[in-house]
């Protein structure tokens, strides 16, 4: 199958959306890069969310080295023509570098602006939430240039929101701070959520991230294209075929990528077999946080042999390792696919009499209901993705729209998006147990496909040409995950930029809004109905604040000074 | 009866409880295991095992305890040390002095005095406020969290519990445990022991933190809760005092609700049977309930316990006063 | 209460046959391993009579868990499965299918230098007659002299060989310096035609 683009569209995005451009440059599969003045940024955003309802997929700066930055926004417009993506680019200088924020136009950008200031120190001047998000809140200020925004003072009045924590304001001391995390067993990887509570009620929340910030993506800008796949795969071990895939997808994003349609299947059959395992994963898990252990069993029961027919397609039970750029490197023979069809269809059969059970289970509703709730509005206005947004009844999901490069054809495959408008978190249960039935419809529908027919899985990969950007985007467990690839000035194996935006870093930030109000003990519970993927991270690292200096411990020291404890008093 | 048998048969009890405590949670732990689709403690271990692992794992409940006495004990800083390190240990001595005042098949012990039901009703909540008073001293909010929530719940509980034991007694017209196990004759109407029975065996699933009642200890929720801050010996003497409250909420059950059961020690198989019963009951409920919010778990306690306990004591006058017929 | 009866029923189902496997027997008793899947992709195997040591593993690997060391006159590759990923990208890449991922994935060692965490091949090499310098694997001189042979235009394919013959056992910078005093044909791009 080749992926094609439509000629006209640069015209259109010329007249209609961006008359300010200064540069247009039709990418492969109706991407269009548009360069911009970074002045203009915040007049086009506005226009882009309030005009034509564009949704703001992410917002990233790149560092040219020598010639500045240069803010990378990334808008979809597959509402308005068929896989139309347009990415702005607008150039900034090196000293002082600033740019308007544009999260009070759409608050999904603040997160993203939090995270440039953190990680390049690029100043978003007027942004509603000037806090650190990577580094410690009472981490000085990279730059010292006038509009950095100020940090709130002790006690300072007018700041409700941004407290600091470790020093409540005296006006703050009606609540107590809690701070669930680094490692809370709650909250299976390390953040720490920052909950001030009012008796056993939620005031206010802040997530802090970073704790496992393992430099994948320069990793891949240093390892070229073919390589970075097992890199990207890396990123997270549950959804890490989706991490591969999304990966791929911008690489042959990049030149004109023709992909046999048996690896389409292929694909498109281990992806699902993913969500299967992720989401029956995380109904276990929120049996878990619900204390539910039995309903946790269960369902990592059923996921087991969801994993042992992975196992023998893939030859691994995580990291897949099988996509290649052009396909993937291994055929699913047809004994091996009749086998895994008589496995699939009553394991369907199993979780269409399991799941509904546990959603119509009295205590778990009690748990469930009217727990963490998010309008439509609020998860539009902040970004939601993934089953978040759709129990929020938005009917959003990639696969549907700017589907990644495998087969969700709806002439091939029939599925269908999921939505529900409880607006909680039974609502999101209830989409993934339907979701887990859909899934297991296009596994089905994959394996018939790959019983009947055969095929070439992977086409030679041509040489991926200078000066391209790729975007792949692809329905992850968790929601819309986005990998943007930019191709070198100047060397054919080696990307010069590289991002990656997960969905769980969109549900995050909408996380802090559905836990104002909640109970202290429903907050794991609101926290896990995202679906929360994080990473890991292995050593503790003092920094000295007198001199800067870094040292690790050992562990024979960290031993010695929980020891200590015992002589304190 | 025989002050000396009394001594020997207290100091028989201890071992005997310890087994038996260790035996009941073995038994919780492995049904639960099987009705969650996994092994659990083992019972007869794998040939090839059995040389490095021994040739069962029945044990493994004191096996936990005796591992965590054997670990370094940690106390925070900002614990009042004094409450602390005493607690659990005040907790355990309440815990076994409570079993002293429950009589084992064969042995009355001390439950021949009169009030013995009071005192060992007493002596368990003792237990129970040691729990409570020691993380409050650690200085963790944790602990603080776990200790408000276990406080509620035994507040509540102790409602159902207290009700349901004297509505026996005053349909029995005693408050000697030995009276009310082993007075046949005026067995107390079959309606009065379903009642009282079933809003005991409620209590009991928020005195021994059976789901959906273990807000206390939700480790997704609040860490550890009570037990946040303590460690080695500190948590092994906690855990040690669970066991034994264990043995004594199943024993009390038994010979309250129960008679004839813990009085002669030909009724040993059938004490047994009852035990074995009770603890699978546990069990069931244990595994199919996720674990309520604690303000839900007082609602449905004030719903369901409440017009139970009523209910038990309107039973008990109506049987003393003669309204219904044995 | 239905649903809490239907979830009793659900549970029961498995009492007596509990999803937990034994290791290593798996579901079959009698047999190790029954669990391990056909294609599993555990451990890399080299062939030390197919390997010719010309490093395309190295190329590829994208854990960086295939090294080389050239040392004395020997040439050591080798394969650290710690830093392996298992993504059977050498497999695919050998020339000469010298590598193949085994089913065996049992790794647990307490000391990083354990010598079952390492694969090593070692490979003689040649010794340029002029200079003495150590330079390629007697292996791939070969092989490469073979896979060339089949390849040249049949026109001039004496002449090469004669040259080649002409320059065989010295190191690349002798062949080039000397190529004039072998008197071999150095504008080989000249009838070096794939046929």
């Amino acid at each position: 199958m080749k992926y094609s683009a439509d000629a006209g569209l640069v015209d259109y995005v010329r007249q209609e959306l961006v008359p300010e451009g200064l540069d247009f440059n039709a990418l492969r599969e109706n991407r269009i890069a548009v360069k911009i003045n970074a002045a203009d940024a915040v007049t086009i955003a506005d226009r882009f969310v309030n005009k034509y309802k564009a949704r703001l997929i992410h917002e990233t700066a790149v560092d040219l080295e020598g010639s500045g930055f240069e803010m990378v926004y990334i808008y979809d417009f597959s509402m308005l023509k068929e896989r139309l993506v347009v990415v702005l680019e607008a150039k900034i200088p090196k000293e002082n570098p600033s740019i308007a924020s544009i999260a009070n136009i759409t608050w999904s950008a603040s997160w993203a602006e939090r995270e440039i200031h953190d990680l390049l120190g690029i100043n978003p001047i007027g942004t509603p939430d000037p806090r650190k998000q990577f580094l410690p809140y009472e981490w000085p200020n990279a730059t010292e240039s006038g509009t950095a925004p100020a940090q709130p003072e002790k006690g300072e009045k007018g700041v409700k929101d941004m407290w600091i924590p470790l020093g409540i304001a005296p006006k703050d001391s009606y609540a107590t701070l809690i701070p669930i995390g680094p490692y809370h067993p709650g909250v299976i990887e390390g953040q720490t959520v920052y909950v001030k509570v009012e008796g056993e009620t939620v005031v206010s929340a802040d997530i802090k991230t970073g704790y496992h910030h393992r430099g994948i993506q320069k990793l891949i800008e240093r390892r070229g294209y073919h390589k970075g796949v097992f890199a990207a795969e890396r990123v997270c071990g549950i959804c890490s075929p989706h991490h591969g895939l999304t990966y791929v997808t911008a690489c042959e994003n990049l030149y004109e990528a023709e992909i046999p349609d048996r690896a389409l299947y292929i694909r498109s059959l281990l992806l699902e077999l993913n969500r299967i395992h992720s989401h029956l994963l995380w109904i276990g898990v929120v049996a878990d946080v619900i204390g539910w252990k039995t309903g946790f069993h269960l369902t990592w029961g059923l996921r087991e042999r969801v994993m042992d027919i992975i196992e023998a397609i893939t030859g691994n039970r995580v990291n897949y390792g099988i996509w290649r750029i052009g396909g993937v490197s291994r055929d699913v023979s047809q004994e091996l696919a009749e086998k895994a069809l008589k496995t699939v269809v009553p394991l369907k059969a199993e979780m269409a009499a399991l799941l509904p059970l546990v959603a119509a289970h009295s205590v778990v509703q009690s748990r469930l209901i009217n727990v963490g709730p998010l309008s439509q509005a609020e998860a539009f206005d902040g970004g939601a993705v993934g089953p978040v947004a759709r129990a929020s009844n938005w009917k959003i999901d990639v696969r549907a729209d700017n589907s990644p490069h495998a087969m969700y054809d709806p002439k091939k495959i029939n599925w269908q998006v999921i939505t529900d408008d409880h607006n909680d978190t039974f609502g999101r249960t209830l989409v993934r147990v339907k979701e887990l039935l859909v899934s297991s419809d296009i596994v089905a529908q994959c394996l018939e496909y790959l019983v009947k027919n055969a095929g070439e899985v992977i086409n030679e990969p041509k040489m991926i040409p200078v000066n391209s950007e790729g975007i792949g985007l692809n329905e992850a467990p968790r929601g819309e995950l986005v990998h943007y690839v930019r191709a070198s000035e100047y060397n054919n194996n080696l990307p010069q930029a590289y991002r990656i935006r997960t969905p769980s870093y969109r549900n995050n930030a909408v996380i802090p809004k559905m836990l104002v109000g909640a109970n202290l003990a429903d907050v794991p519970v609101v926290m896990g109905s995202t679906d929360q993927c994080l990473a890991c991270t292995d050593r503790v690292e003092i920094i000295n604040e007198k001199d800067g200096s870094v040292s690790s411990m050992t562990w024979d020291q960290l031993l010695a000074m929980s020891r200590r404890a015992k002589v304190i008093r | 009866m025989d002050p000396l048998f009394t001594i020997i048969s207290i100091i028989l009890i201890l071992p005997i409880s310890l087994v038996l405590g260790v035996l009941y949670s073995f038994l919780i732990r492995k049904l639960n295991a099987r009705f969650q689709w996994r092994v659990g403690p083992i019972i007869r271990m794998y040939s090839d095992l059995s040389p490095v692992i021994g040739s069962t794992r029945i044990w493994q409940p004191l096996y936990d305890i005796l591992k965590l006495m054997g670990k370094d004990t940690v106390i925070p800083g900002s614990a009042h040390k004094k409450l602390f390190v005493y607690s659990p240990y005040m907790s355990l001595i309440f815990s076994i002095l409570a079993i002293f005042f429950i009589p084992f098949p064969g042995m009355p012990l001390l439950s021949e005095i009169p009030y013995s039901l009071i005192i060992a009703s007493y002596l368990i909540i003792a237990s129970i406020m040691f729990t409570i008073l020691g993380p409050v001293a650690s200085g963790s909010p944790w602990g603080a969290i776990g200790a408000r929530r276990e406080a509620e719940l035994f507040l509540v509980a102790e409602l159902g519990f207290v009700v349901s034991l004297f509505s026996v007694a005053i349909a029995k017209n005693s408050l000697s445990i030995w009276t009310l196990a082993s007075n046949m004759e005026s067995l107390p109407a079959i309606l009065l022991t379903l009642v009282a029975g079933t809003t005991m065996f409620v209590a009991m699933l928020g005195k021994l933190h059976i789901k959906p009642f273990d807000m206390p200890e939700a480790e997704c929720e609040i860490v550890a809760g009570p037990y946040t801050e303590y460690s080695g010996k500190l948590l092994g003497t906690y855990f040690l005092s669970k066991v034994f409250i264990l043995y004594a909420m199943v024993s009390l059950f038994i010979a309250i609700f129960l008679p004839p059961f813990s009085s002669g020690f030909i009724w040993l198989p059938l004490y047994a049977v009852a035990a074995v019963l009770l603890i699978f009951l546990l069990a069931v409920v244990q595994v199919l309930n996720p674990r309520y919010l604690i303000r839900k778990a007082l609602l449905w306690y004030l719903k369901i316990v409440v017009p139970l306990a009523i209910l038990s004591l309107i039973v008990a006058f109506a049987f003393v006063l003669g309204w219904m017929v044995v | 209460m239905s649903a809490h009866i239907k979830i009793l029923r659900q549970v029961l189902s498995k009492y007596s046959s509990p999803m937990t496997l034994n290791y290593p027997s798996g579901v079959n008793p009698d047999k190790k391993y029954s669990q391990i899947p056909e294609g599993l992709r555990g451990f890399i195997e080299r062939d030390k009579e197919k390997c010719i040591g010309c490093r395309a593993c190295y190329m590829v690997c994208s854990g960086r868990a295939t090294k080389y060391f050239d040392v004395g006159d020997k040439r050591t590759i080798q394969v650290f499965h710690f830093r392996c990923t298992y993504c059977a990208h050498c497999e695919e890449g050998c020339p000469e299918e010298a590598i193949k991922m085994t089913k065996n994935f049992e790794l647990t060692v307490t000391d990083r230098n354990d010598p079952k965490a390492y694969v090593n091949t070692e490979l003689d090499m040649l010794t340029c007659k002029n200079c003495g310098k150590v330079f390629t694997p007697v292996k791939l001189e070969k092989r490469a002299f073979e896979r060339l042979s089949d390849k040249i235009n049949p026109r001039v394919k004496d002449v090469v060989i004669a040259d080649f013959k002409k320059g065989e056992g010295y190191c690349m910078d002798c062949r080039r310096s000397r190529g004039v005093m072998m008197d071999a044909h150095t504008k080989k791009h000249v009838w070096l035609e794939v046929v």
